[in-house]
């Protein structure tokens, strides 16, 4: 067993300005209960430190920009980089921040990860943790990791500083020798239990983990309760120490948050083409696609908006996916400023790998471009603008037909084919039929019509109450034109239905 | 000279019954006989300048487009006047999955996807009816040039009064009725002779005249 825990100090900042530019250097912070918990490089040059009051730090820097904390987001961070960790490892558990009341948090939020069945895919621990430590850089995420034989242990030592510069040089994982030295070395306060617990250590003169080992374990139960007891056999490896797992669910949610709203919609592009490279980076990994982005603009009090983007083949290519929600945003117009910027994909399919295959002959390129196509034109027109037509076993002319969905455009014919009837049928069909003017036994429609063939009668649904009994003619108005009308046989009145174009 | 005669805006007198087919069969051969390349022109505009529905001016251009979707190309009829009604359509042979209908709102988005699908190279043909709108002389170019781009054939119905006013089209065809039959008149024509008239007679089950029963 082999356990990595990355620890996330500067979390609660990060879930707040994760939307941010590289380039924007604002100072800020986060406060809670009127004191600052975190704040930013721009901030840190104004000697703003976590501990202070909001007066203190305000005269400090008077252009210093707050943040309340916001502890749902951090915990959809938590959650999104859970699911990103998830991706190297099928053992991981997130452990949110933990404070006692008034407190700053005496824990912050981090992740384990069993990495022992992962070494030889990433060719060894160096190539692997940088992998990791780069790919956190690329999602801006500040984070220190330490390495052990158990996740407690894992978690005391990602606090050492002389293990982290250990471990930025490591080639191999240590040896149990070397880790027992390095719980030993390490000082009391890291250890993983109360502030009580750790001023009561230091009032007994404890200042290293190797003091406390030395103490007769019945020694330190007494004083400290057994719950410590178990801690430190869990430390020691001399028990297992159990973590709940990470069940990482079937869909993509993700969401940026703007500190300063943004008005328009030009400006979301940004972030959208950050939560579009993070969504492709996890379903790639997890061979997973989807045929639908759930774009959700948060106007904050004032509601939200939500945008969909459809995809109609399995597309992993962030580049166009950005295009087709680019189009998507341009119909858009910001009733407000928007706060917040949410991606959602559900329902991910798996990619099956006949439908990825790419092939060299025109059949597959072909069917590529017109699903580029098809997507394009949805996301401009709206989806409702997009129609096919299909045969519908029916007597009634109006129900021979049906609209399809477009999708199915390039699906294989299917075993079951209707035949069209054989009768002559016209090209166009009037969506309403249009009644046609009588005067003295002729039939007036743009000019005289002329009766040419027929009555072809249709009369169905005569078991139910609206009977459709009609006598379809073939009719030829004066300019020449040749149409479809029919006798209503209950009202006797004329229509005309088609068009023979 | 080689050169010269290989340009297609040159039009030589002399090779009119040697030249290959270029363009694509109409499937009526004495149409075929009259057009340049013995077909609709390969990628370009075709405009069918047409008054009054119901004349058979759908029927010309059937054949070629069921031809198209059987090799399996798509279809796509931009914002048609009435409802393109599936049995009719089926029993001329067109593949129906191979067939999109777009009903595109105002005249920017009608343009815009027009261009789109005829740019992509995925669309066999695009058929466009012009209502009551009219188009800007560089917006019929656009399509025009995006039709040459994505090897597209494009059929675009305007109406009838639009004869007088030039247009880039590659071919330009009045269809009108002389009663009975489909009468055109080919009156532009790149690269080609015009001015020719020719009538189509109708499908025989259409204009057969049955004895009134009573």
């Amino acid at each position: 067993m082999l356990w990595l825990c990355i620890q996330l100090p500067k979390l609660p900042l990060e879930a707040l300005v994760r939307a941010h530019r590289a380039g924007d250097d604002a100072p800020l912070a986060v406060t809670q209960n009127s004191l600052i918990i975190e704040a930013n490089n721009a901030a840190y040059t104004h000697n703003i430190e976590p501990g202070l009051s909001i007066a203190t730090a305000c005269a400090y820097c008077a252009e210093l920009q707050l943040l309340d904390r916001d502890r749902e987001r951090e915990e959809q961070l938590l959650q999104h980089l859970a699911q990103w960790a998830y991706s190297f490892t099928p053992v991981v558990s997130p452990r949110s921040a933990e404070s006692e009341k008034n407190q700053p948090d005496s824990n912050f939020a981090c992740l384990y990860l069993e990495i022992s069945g992962s070494l030889k895919a990433h060719r060894g621990l160096a190539p692997l943790l940088q992998q990791l430590g780069k790919e956190l850089h690329k999602m801006r995420i500040s984070h220190s990791m330490g390495l052990g034989h158990s996740p407690s242990a894992a978690h005391l030592l990602s606090q050492l500083p002389e293990h982290r510069q250990w471990l930025a040089e490591t080639r191999s994982a240590p040896t149990p020798q070397q880790w027992r030295q390095w719980i030993s070395f390490a000082p009391s306060k890291f250890l993983d239990c109360s502030h009580t617990a750790i001023t009561k250590l230091y009032a007994c003169g404890i200042k290293r983990v190797s003091q406390l080992l030395a103490i007769p374990l019945s020694e330190v139960g007494g004083r400290f309760g057994h719950s410590f007891i178990d801690y430190l056999a869990r430390l020691n490896g001399t028990r297992p120490d159990p973590i709940p797992s990470f069940e990482p669910p079937a869909e993509f949610d993700s969401e940026l948050f703007f500190p300063s709203p943004l008005d328009n919609s030009e400006q979301l592009l940004f972030p959208a083409g950050r939560l579009v490279r993070e969504l492709c980076r996890q379903l790639q990994r997890r061979q997973l696609y989807s045929q639908r982005l759930c774009w959700t603009l948060d106007y904050g009090s004032r509601g939200s908006q939500q945008v969909t983007v459809d995809i109609s083949q399995p597309l992993l290519d962030p580049q166009r996916l950005i295009a087709l929600t680019k189009l998507q945003f341009e119909r858009v117009t910001l009733k407000e400023p928007v706060q917040a910027l949410a991606l959602k994909c559900q329902q991910l399919q798996a990619i099956e790998s006949h439908s990825l295959r790419e092939d060299f002959f025109d059949e597959g390129s072909k069917q590529h471009e017109s699903y580029q196509l098809i997507d394009k034109l949805k996301a401009r027109l709206g989806h409702q603008a997009l129609s096919a037509v299909t045969l519908k076993e029916s007597y009634l002319p109006e129900q021979a037909w049906q609209n399809a969905d477009s999708l199915t455009l390039h699906s294989k014919a299917r075993g079951h084919q209707l035949t069209p009837v054989h009768a002559p049928r016209p090209n166009w069909l009037l969506s309403r039929p249009d009644r046609i003017q009588q005067r003295d036994h002729k039939l007036f429609y743009d000019g005289e019509l002329r009766l040419l063939q027929g009555p072809e009668r249709i009369d169905g649904y005569w078991w139910q109450h609206h009977r459709h009994a009609r006598d379809y003619y073939i009719a030829r108005g004066e300019q020449g034109s040749l149409y479809w009308v029919f006798q209503d046989l209950t009202s006797e009145h004329w229509f005309l239905h088609g068009v023979y174009s | 000279m080689q050169q010269l005669l290989a340009r297609p805006d040159i039009w030589q007198l002399a090779s009119g019954q040697r030249r290959p087919r270029t363009g694509i069969s109409t499937g009526y051969r004495g149409l075929d006989a009259l057009l340049a390349g013995h077909g609709w022109p390969r990628a370009a505009t075709t405009e069918l300048l047409v008054d009054k529905a119901g004349i058979g001016e759908m029927s010309l251009i059937l054949p070629t487009l069921a031809e198209l979707t059987r090799q399996g190309r798509m279809v796509i009829l931009v914002n048609p006047p009435h409802i393109p009604y599936a049995p009719a359509l089926a029993q001329a042979g067109v593949q129906l999955e191979k067939l999109l209908i777009l009903h595109p709102r105002g005249q920017r988005d009608q343009l815009w996807a027009a261009e789109q699908s005829l740019q992509s190279g995925a669309c066999g043909a695009l058929i466009q009816w012009q209502g009551k709108e009219t188009h800007a002389d560089k917006d019929l170019r656009r399509l025009q040039l995006a039709a040459r781009d994505g090897d597209c054939l494009h059929f675009h119905f305007r109406p009838g009064s639009c004869a007088q006013t030039p247009s880039p089209a590659a071919l330009r065809l009045q269809l009108k009725s002389d009663g009975e039959q489909l009468a055109l008149h080919l009156f532009k024509q790149l690269s080609g002779k015009s001015g020719q008239r020719l009538h189509l007679a109708r499908n025989p089950d259409l204009v057969r005249q049955d004895q009134p029963l009573h």
